[in-house]
């Protein structure tokens, strides 16, 4: 499968390369660098939740891969993440595994659960590969409950952490490195002709398949791939937070990846990674402030994604590209 | 377009041996078998399946004529189990101080039915504010949006009754004040009995509604072509209003059937989600009958599990043999009538 | 009967009817001729209610149908029967026939109906109990034909009814509407069998790229040099 036999498909073009964004969007990076070395985010409590954020942006990028290219809405995701920091926890103490390696074991794996899961499951509709995916969600983290001769079930594991530093700083860069690194990476895979070959899916199933362009087979990668970086993260989150249950699985944590990702802009990648932060901070701050009103805060986020997804569905992305629109209508 | 099969122009033999047929049988002879032994599993299985019929019912009416997946059907068996808690609640107080045998029966089925209201009107408000209104706007990648917007209603719902009436359980130890029934020496709690006796009651009048009346036979035509259905006459819209009343009654009244198993706090619709869906995926999307007669073999398939393995491998069994069903006949055990299961 | 004027429909920015207008009175049987494309469905489909006009009139007895919903179109007494025939497949051919009679409240006019479409189809009859899914091509046609007459519409509409049909069941098809209009019903009919079709018809319009181009009565259209080059082939 190369790139000849996708000339003949038609299928518009992957996002151009417009100079006028990315000035943009390194000049946030820039500010996002930054920030924790501005008051008042220098504070311990703030560098926790922009780590926090950071984590759902990543995740957010992950889950749109395949919510916006391949229009399947992974509904186990959380499990997928919590895979990987199991499996990096599980080998750091149990085999004296290195957490930098781990990280990637937990990718292989959540990869490898991705892939069996995809595959069966990627050939029917959409539904189906969302359900399976919550029912292979529900069915680890019932596993993770009950094998507690492995995992210690509810009482969870400690894991060792990246650092030796209990400072928030330095795994602030790393995870936001590893943020950008996700997008970069799914980003690449967008241009490649795998992208192409999504989208000319998407856009037209037979002209695809009679291009000599498998649909499963795409799906399939697309799934596995963002399983792959969600069990990254996961592990991430096992050698930062240093304490692992099994409620890092529950569905509330997709559905919290899946609000970002859709108020940001399905398909937009980068939508969600942007809508994160405020997201946070709005329910830490609600949380510490708002405590006679609990999940208050999750009703407006139910609200607010229910209204992006009946009223606009562009999400956040789409307010931006159209005020870039008008401003360069302006310039001219 | 959907084949369906003619069962009258298959051989006997043939039908019998289909996967369908021998999975139901297999359920049935091990019900039976086991039940010789540990008569408490049967029960058990009756009754959590009678409930989990009605909940797979109507999450498997609202996808195969709306073309919905619900995520927020556990929702509405949480509306009916607080529903039944305060209406039930206050009552039984009162009798505490007035005795009377009559309303003490009749209690709880106030509860139970006032539940079934509330949850119909709360079902006929959603799709009147809700997916009505996505309906006109667009319709492209319809199941998929629904899908996340139940999510999000789900969200809603869940943390909305948290802020209204708090996180405490609200139970109630037993419905009705009677000893237990001793039946093939199980001792059976009346309530159980009767929320049996609801069940079967509902799902009776539920499939006859189905199949012999003129509204049930509209529904089921706008499952099968929407546009035909609109050329006979037949009003989208109300029909999509009485579907997603209809599944929300039947979900609240299991909820308010089995508050003195489940008692009323605002994620206790979680688990009857799953196993809802389960169901369904299991009995093929969109099949209504399948999903009744699903809902008891799920149940049974629990109970087993729960007795011989632990019971927290509730989740884990299933799914893998979900999956395991899945590889063989992806459409689901009674095969889906569903508009289209293939990639579009 | 019906009336269109002006009429402009399509679908999303491709416009497909420019200016159609044609009129069909009551008891007539009137056929809407031309080639693929032409947007005979569309106009069948406009005045059905599936398509929104953009502009142009749709007058069924004097009453303005256009921009109706297609379940009140079909309320008022006209029955749409598609090239797609729509059909119920997972319902028997007795439920499709029920469905077809879904307005008529009164039972004894049900039965009435369905009797009378067991007498005009007996293979229906049959067959009654048969998922409609599993019927031949030909058996669905008709079941499409006799669904859209049981609630005894006063318009029938009836779009390529010999489309994919062997020469035998075109005949049974068209015999059966010409037994439908000799008991009075209004029949408007797209085709592309040209021939077959003029020789039963009382006028014809012809439709070409969206348009009107010609009209008349269905004998005369035989003898139009255009149609006999352009559709008999002579």
């Amino acid at each position: 499968m190369n790139r000849n036999e996708l000339v003949g498909v038609e299928a518009a073009r992957p996002a151009r390369f417009r100079w006028g964004e990315w000035p943009v969007r390194v000049g946030l990076l820039a500010l996002l660098v930054a920030l924790p070395f501005i008051p008042p985010f220098n504070r311990e409590d703030m560098l926790r939740w922009l780590i926090g954020a950071a984590l759902i942006a990543a995740q957010a990028i992950a889950f749109d891969f395949t919510a916006g290219y391949i229009n399947v809405v992974n509904f186990g995701f959380a499990a997928f993440v919590g895979l990987g920091g199991y499996t990096s926890t599980l080998l750091a103490v149990r085999l004296g595994l290195s957490p930098w390696l781990g990280m990637f074991a937990g990718a292989a794996v959540a990869a490898l659960v991705g892939f069996f899961t995809g595959a069966l499951t990627l050939r029917l509709r959409g539904i189906f590969a969302a359900v399976m995916a919550w029912f292979v969600g529900l069915a680890l983290l019932g596993l993770t409950r009950n094998l507690t001769d492995l995992t210690r079930g509810a009482l969870g594991l400690n894991a060792p952490t990246l650092l030796a530093t209990a400072d928030n700083r330095p795994y602030y860069f790393i995870i936001v490195a590893m943020m950008v690194l996700t997008y970069l990476a799914l980003w690449r895979v967008i241009r490649s002709h795998i992208g192409l070959a999504f989208r000319a899916i998407g856009q037209n199933l037979d002209a695809a398949r009679a291009s000599g362009v498998d649909p499963t087979r795409y799906r399939v990668i697309n799934f596995t791939l963002s399983c792959a970086f969600a069990g990254w993260l996961g592990g991430f989150y096992a050698h930062y937070y240093g304490i692992l249950t099994p409620d890092v699985m529950a569905t509330s944590h997709t559905v919290e990846v899946l609000a970002v990702a859709y108020i940001g802009g399905r398909g937009s990648l980068w939508g969600g990674a942007l809508v994160a932060f405020p997201f946070i901070f709005f329910v830490e701050w609600m949380r510490t402030n708002l405590v006679e009103l609990p999940g208050l805060h999750l009703v407006i986020y139910g609200l607010l994604l229910i209204l992006v997804m009946v009223y606009y569905p562009g999400g956040l992305a789409e307010l931006i590209r159209w005020a870039g629109r008008r401003l360069r209508r302006l310039e001219r | 377009m959907t084949t369906a099969k003619n069962l009258r122009s298959v051989p006997l033999a043939r039908r019998l041996l289909s996967a369908t047929w021998i999975t139901v049988g297999l359920a049935v002879v091990v019900t039976l078998l086991v039940s010789l032994r540990y008569p408490i599993i049967l029960v058990n299985s009756l009754v959590t399946g009678g409930m989990w019929a009605l909940m797979a019912a109507g999450l498997a009416l609202v996808f195969g004529v709306m073309n919905i997946p619900n995520f927020a059907h556990g929702e509405f068996f949480m509306v009916g189990t607080l529903v039944a808690y305060y209406v039930f609640t206050p009552i039984h107080k009162m009798l505490l101080k007035n005795p009377s045998p009559l309303l003490s029966v009749v209690a709880p089925f106030a509860g139970i039915l006032l539940a079934g209201v509330v949850g119909a009107v709360v079902g006929l408000t959603i799709e009147f504010l809700l997916f009505r209104q996505l309906r006109r706007r667009s319709k492209e990648q319809w199941v998929m949006n629904t899908f996340l917007l139940t999510a999000g209603l789900s969200v809603i719902l869940i943390n909305g009754t948290q802020l209204i009436w708090g996180t405490e359980f609200k139970g109630i130890p037993r419905y009705w004040e009677v000893r237990p029934l001793v039946l093939l020496g199980v001792s059976l709690s009346v309530d159980r009995v009767v929320v049996f006796g609801i069940a079967l009651v509902t799902i009776l009048a539920f499939w006859l509604f189905m199949r012999r009346s003129s509204l049930g036979r509209a529904m089921r035509a706008v499952a099968q072509d929407e546009v035909g259905a609109q050329l006979m006459g037949i009003d989208l819209n109300l029909v999509h209003m009485l579907t997603l009343g209809l599944s929300s009654a039947l979900a609240a009244l299991s909820g308010a059937s089995l508050l003195f198993m489940f008692p009323s706090y605002p994620t206790v619709g979680l688990k009857p989600l799953y196993v809802a869906w389960y169901v369904v995926i299991l009995a093929g999307l969109g099949n209504v009958e399948g999903a009744i007669a699903g809902g008891f073999i799920v149940a049974l398939l629990q109970t087993l599990t729960s007795y011989f393995i632990g019971v927290g491998w509730e989740d884990v069994v299933p799914t893998a043999l979900i999956i395991l069903i899945l590889l063989f006949k992806p459409s689901g055990l009674f095969g889906s009538e569903v508009k289209g299961i293939w990639e579009q | 009967m019906l009336e269109i004027k002006g009429l402009d429909a399509g679908y999303d920015f491709l416009q497909v009817l420019w200016e159609v207008g044609l009129d069909v009175a009551e008891g007539e049987f009137v056929a809407l001729l031309g080639p693929n494309g032409a947007g005979k469905t569309t106009t069948l489909r406009a005045v059905a209610g599936l398509v929104a006009p953009t502009r142009g009139e749709v007058l069924f007895r004097g009453r303005s149908v256009r921009g109706l919903p297609a379940h009140q179109v079909s309320r008022q007494g006209i029955s749409f029967v598609s090239e797609t025939l729509n059909l119920f497949p997972a319902m028997s051919v007795h439920e499709n026939l029920l469905l077809g009679a879904y307005t008529v409240r009164d039972a004894a006019r049900q039965q009435a109906s369905l009797d009378f479409v067991f007498e005009l189809f007996p293979r229906l009859h049959e067959r009654r109990d048969q998922l409609a899914g599993t019927l031949s091509g030909g058996e669905r046609k008709m079941l499409a034909i006799a669904r859209g007459i049981m609630s005894s519409p006063a318009l029938l509409l009836v779009d390529e009814p010999s489309l994919g049909l062997a020469p035998m069941l075109t005949l049974a098809v068209f015999e059966a509407l010409q037994t439908l209009r000799r008991r009075g019903m209004t029949i408007l009919l797209v085709e592309q069998n040209v021939n077959t079709t003029l020789h039963l018809v009382d006028r014809a319009y012809v439709l070409e790229q969206g348009r009107v181009v010609l009209q008349g009565k269905g004998a005369d259209l035989l003898n139009d040099p255009h149609v006999q080059k352009a559709y008999l082939g002579i």
